[in-house]
């Protein structure tokens, strides 16, 4: 029942930042759309058409200069004088630019762009030194995300000058139609159905904008919400205030009363919600969803480290707005509720619209999770624009060719005289002579640890493997690869860590690792396939190292026995085999072990029996593992 | 946009609040650009970028050879570019009076995905399609000669263009052997770089050419948290008015930095501070004389900056661990601030 609600309350905020972005197209950065493509997401889309506020649809295939304007070519070559085009940044200017599958957004396009956004004008073009100066433009950006929960999801970079986040993924297409039925049109008021906003009262809106100021109170609940909630960055409270004044202007409010507010909290600052604020465990306490996440977790949940931080500033608020008080006396005869007030409402908002699996998940995370921080861009180094340059060779330009100037002209050259050009002094250049840069890239490796943590790798030799693994790392580090862990033990592999290039978090990440418990080798073996998966998807090649005592007694579904264990673990090794990667198997029992030797040959790796692991020894393997595969 | 500059309105430098650190770097190395630039690690969202970008507000117009694009120093003929100085060897020398124009001094930014021609300059597209000529159109390091080079996410910079960077940095010219062209032409920057530490490490060579790092974080306090975000808005609803607004405050920095590039020669550096110098930066194990040589250039620069003629401890305590820090040979999974252990080996020394 709950859930229904929340879903038809989703959907109307939804609706609601089309009529916000109405009036303010650029102003709070834009909205974040994670949604599968579907009727809900198609439904959002056609609202969108409908309020004609100028979209441009950036499509994935885009380059940079179709984005920033540049030169066009054809009409170059057919006058033989520059012509430029605007790019669609240019064009989306006052309006809004759609990124479909946002989270494919090439990096290289992702930095001008937020560059754009944050000085309103778009980076200088190519080499255009004696152009006229900068090119205005301010637009919104709708990022269409259809990334599934374990894919890497848009820039964080970008993710975070959006203003407005909306998961529709758990929205039924259901949700969306009762919505649209149900409000009849001619509720004038409140008309859900026709999201376009009439030309006058759009123009009174807009005109409201620029007068509605909120009060310091209000701009001190945001920020405290946000501290609360663990969110750092000083953006998002100044994009919380322009979505709740937007949103004042919609309902042409001439300030903003807590309505506003709760709406920014529930879109702005809950979707980024990193802890539970201190503030209502008490009132979360009564609720049942609190108490199962308790009950799984194997140890309770530690109070946010923030709390007792978060409680001192709430006293230094206080202190703080007494001072107020006597300084602005007039402010109370407005009776403007209190600013912690204003903040237990705007938490109780933001915590009302999260899904109460995210609330499980904020409970049994110490604090800020670093695990979402993770560089992903750092890793879209790979691209066919960049690298060493190999000889050019003919092809069209396009796309993510770029034309190769001299051996187009030099190409072309020869034939001067055959084409004949009409006018002197033009080179006659035609479509075959275009030749294209190519460049060698350099793929970057990682390292998936896979890490056994399980009893029967006694506790010291955890230790040992532990201090292997440091030394691996450094290795790493100075190969500049990065590397994944992947820890097992119980009834679960888990990943430790993902991909980073961060030796201190690799560390942390592993000093926090505690032993004991089963074997379940097959989970790990199958988590290093997905892991490798989705690492070759982003042009990185995967090595596998396994340390282990391959003595699994845990089978996939996370239930003892040995034989259906060992059988599990065999079939995944398999498919690593499949894969196609290499793979190193570690073997950390006190005698060399003729099955382990088996898996990993199963798997298609190296075997290294280790009855003490030696780190030294074990990275020179390493090393040399390293050579073969690169 | 201003009209006057065709540059968009920035923050103004004045206003940033908190972060005292980074602001004081910036204006550190806007008095001695030899300091060698500014590394900012933190987190988003903590004005790293604002502050970077407000730099143009810090530093008075510089005057450059009247139409030259790589801004050429008329009062320095020795260094011109091969626009302003044709080749000297066919014409006879002799003292070409160069006309000069005042420009603001540039703040470029060097956007992740840029390309390579994008930064060294290629090919004139124009020209080689409709005229057939082969001439060289400067990229962003021409650009940025005599000013800044804004580098965010320098972290997650490619390595080929970081390979570019260090290169040029350190010759300060850019040197374009590609596409038939043989092009050099002065580039020297100031580079300010920033990133977040956690999605990436720096390469050693890179870290080096930064004369001072500093680490941002956000405010903890509230009162300056509001404060940021009332100022912000109110920038945002009317950059023209607001810049106006903090113009007067823009100009005393502006000015005070002025001064202290002419005091900047006359403060003294005496024997008792460089001992202090060399023997805290052997105390930490840096290598090379780069770290003394910047600790020294920082330190003077700050004694300017605050009017005094002579070099103090104070200087030294607030410089060393700007200056060193990402100095220090570090084992890379040894998590310790390493400002801290700059700050204790310095009250070893000066307790002794």
């Amino acid at each position: 029942m709950a859930d229904e609600l929340k879903g038809l309350e989703t959907w109307n905020d939804a609706m609601t930042s089309l009529q916000l972005l109405q009036i303010d197209p650029h102003g709070f950065g834009g909205v974040w759309l994670r949604a599968p493509f579907g009727p809900v997401r198609q439904a959002w889309l056609r609202q969108l058409a409908q309020t004609g506020v100028n979209t441009v649809k950036l499509p994935g295939n885009l380059d940079g200069e179709r984005l920033l304007g540049g030169i066009d070519l054809s009409r170059t070559l057919q006058t033989s004088r520059l012509h430029m085009q605007s790019g669609l940044l240019q064009l989306a200017d006052q309006g809004v630019v759609c990124i479909s599958m946002a989270e494919r957004f090439p990096a290289a396009l992702v930095a001008p762009m937020t560059q754009a956004m944050d000085t309103h004008a778009l980076p200088p073009l190519q080499n255009a030194t004696s152009t006229q100066g900068l090119v205005r433009t301010q637009f919104g950006v709708i990022a269409l995300d259809e990334s599934l929960p374990d894919d890497p999801p848009l820039s964080q970079a970008l993710q975070e000058r959006l203003g407005l986040w909306f998961d529709l993924h758990a929205l039924a297409p259901l949700d969306v139609s009762e919505v649209s039925l149900n409000s009849p049109p001619m509720d004038s008021t409140h008309d859900e159905l026709n999201i376009r906003i009439a030309p006058l009262a759009l123009a009174s809106m807009r005109q409201s904008l620029t007068h509605i100021q909120w009060t310091d109170d209000q701009a001190l609940a945001v920020c405290l919400t946000a501290q609360g909630l663990g969110i750092e960055s000083l953006r998002i409270p100044t994009l919380a205030l322009r979505v709740a004044t937007c949103h004042a202007a919609l309902h042409l409010r001439s300030h903003v009363i807590d309505e506003d507010l709760a709406f920014a909290a529930r879109r702005v600052l809950a979707p980024r919600a990193t802890q539970l604020p201190a503030a209502t465990e008490n009132t979360l306490n009564s609720e049942p969803e609190q108490s199962s996440p308790e009950d799984l977790s194997a140890q309770p949940p530690e109070p946010p480290p923030g709390e007792q931080a978060s409680k001192d500033e709430e006293e230094d608020a206080s202190t703080n707005h007494s001072q107020q008080d006597t300084h602005t006396p007039e402010e109370d005869a407005f009776n403007t509720p209190s600013p912690e007030g204003l903040q237990e409402m705007m938490i109780e908002a933001a915590m009302a619209s999260l899904p109460p699996d995210v609330l499980a998940d904020l409970l049994t995370k110490p604090g800020r999770n670093p695990g979402n921080t993770s560089g992903r861009s750092g890793q879209y180094r790979s691209g066919t624009q960049r690298g060493r340059p190999l000889p050019p060779r003919q092809g069209r330009p396009g796309g993510n060719a770029r034309l190769h100037i001299l051996a187009t002209l030099r190409a072309a050259a020869p034939k001067q005289r055959l084409r004949n050009s009409t006018q002197a002094g033009r080179v006659a250049i035609r479509s075959e002579d275009f030749h294209v840069h190519r460049y060698q890239q350099h793929s970057a490796s990682c390292l998936i640890l896979a890490l056994d943590a399980s009893g029967s790798a006694a506790l010291q030799r955890l230790a040992e493997a532990k201090g292997a693994v440091e030394l691996l790392l450094q290795q790493s580090y100075a190969r500049r690869d990065s590397v994944c862990i992947v820890a097992f033990k119980g009834a679960q592999a888990q990943l430790l860590l993902p991909m980073t290039r961060s030796l201190v978090r690799a560390k942390r990440a592993m000093t926090g690792l505690p032993g004991g418990g089963g074997t379940p080798l097959a989970l790990a073996l199958k988590m290093a396939c997905e892991q490798a998966t989705q690492l070759q998807r982003q042009g990185v090649t995967p090595i596998l190292v396994v340390l282990s005592d391959g003595r699994a007694n845990v089978n996939l579904q996370g239930l003892g026995g040995r034989a259906q264990a060992q059988t599990d673990a065999l079939q995944w090794a398999v498919q690593w085999r499949l894969t196609g990667y290499r793979a190193l198997w570690i073997d950390t029992s006190l005698q060399p072990d003729a099955q382990v030797q088996n898996l990993a040959h199963v798997m298609g790796g190296s075997y290294m029996p280790m009855p003490q692991v030696q780190a030294q020894r074990m990275a020179t393997a390493m090393d040399s593992l390293r050579r073969q595969a690169g | 946009m201003d009209e006057k500059t065709g540059m968009a309105i920035t923050f103004p430098f004045a206003a940033i609040v908190g972060q005292d650190e980074m602001t004081l770097a910036i204006q550190v190395v806007a008095i001695d650009p030899s300091i060698g630039g500014v590394l900012v690690l933190g987190d988003r969202g903590t004005g790293k970028s604002t502050a970077v970008r407000a730099l143009a507000d810090l530093l008075p117009p510089i005057q450059v050879v009247k139409g030259c694009p790589y801004k050429c120093d008329p009062a320095k003929p020795a260094q011109a570019c091969h626009v302003c100085q044709p080749d000297s060897s066919l014409h006879e020398v002799r003292p070409r009076k160069l006309a000069s124009e005042s420009r603001p001094v540039s703040v470029v930014d060097l956007p992740l995905g840029a390309t390579e021609d994008r930064i060294v300059g290629a090919l004139d597209l124009e020209k080689a399609l409709s005229q057939g000529i082969k001439e060289f159109s400067p990229g962003l390091l021409a650009q940025a000669h005599r000013g800044f080079l804004y580098i965010d996410e320098v972290n997650l910079l490619d390595d080929h263009l970081v390979d570019l960077l260090i290169d040029v940095a350190a010759s300060g010219e850019n040197l374009v052997e590609r596409e038939g062209l043989s092009i050099r032409h002065p580039a020297r920057f100031v580079l300010v770089g920033s990133g977040n530490p956690e999605e990436g490490e720096l390469r050693p060579q890179l870290l080096d050419r930064f004369g001072l790092s500093v680490q941002v974080k956000t405010p903890q306090d509230v009162a300056l948290r509001v404060q940021v975000i009332k100022r912000r808005d109110a920038f945002d609803k009317d950059p023209t008015a607001y810049k106006a607004q903090w113009q007067s405050e823009s100009d005393q920095l502006q000015k005070r930095i002025v001064k202290a590039r002419k005091l900047l020669a006359s403060v003294v550096v005496d024997d008792d501070m460089l001992t202090l110098c060399a023997r805290l930066c052997q105390q930490l194990g840096t290598d090379g004389l780069r770290a003394e040589l910047t600790l020294l250039r920082a330190t003077r620069a700050l004694a300017a900056m605050q009017g005094t003629k002579k070099v103090k401890p104070e200087h030294l305590k607030t410089i060393a661990p700007l200056a060193l820090r990402h100095r220090l040979r570090r084992n890379p999974l040894d998590d310790t601030d390493s400002g801290e252990r700059v700050n204790r080996c310095l009250q070893d020394i000066l307790a002794l």
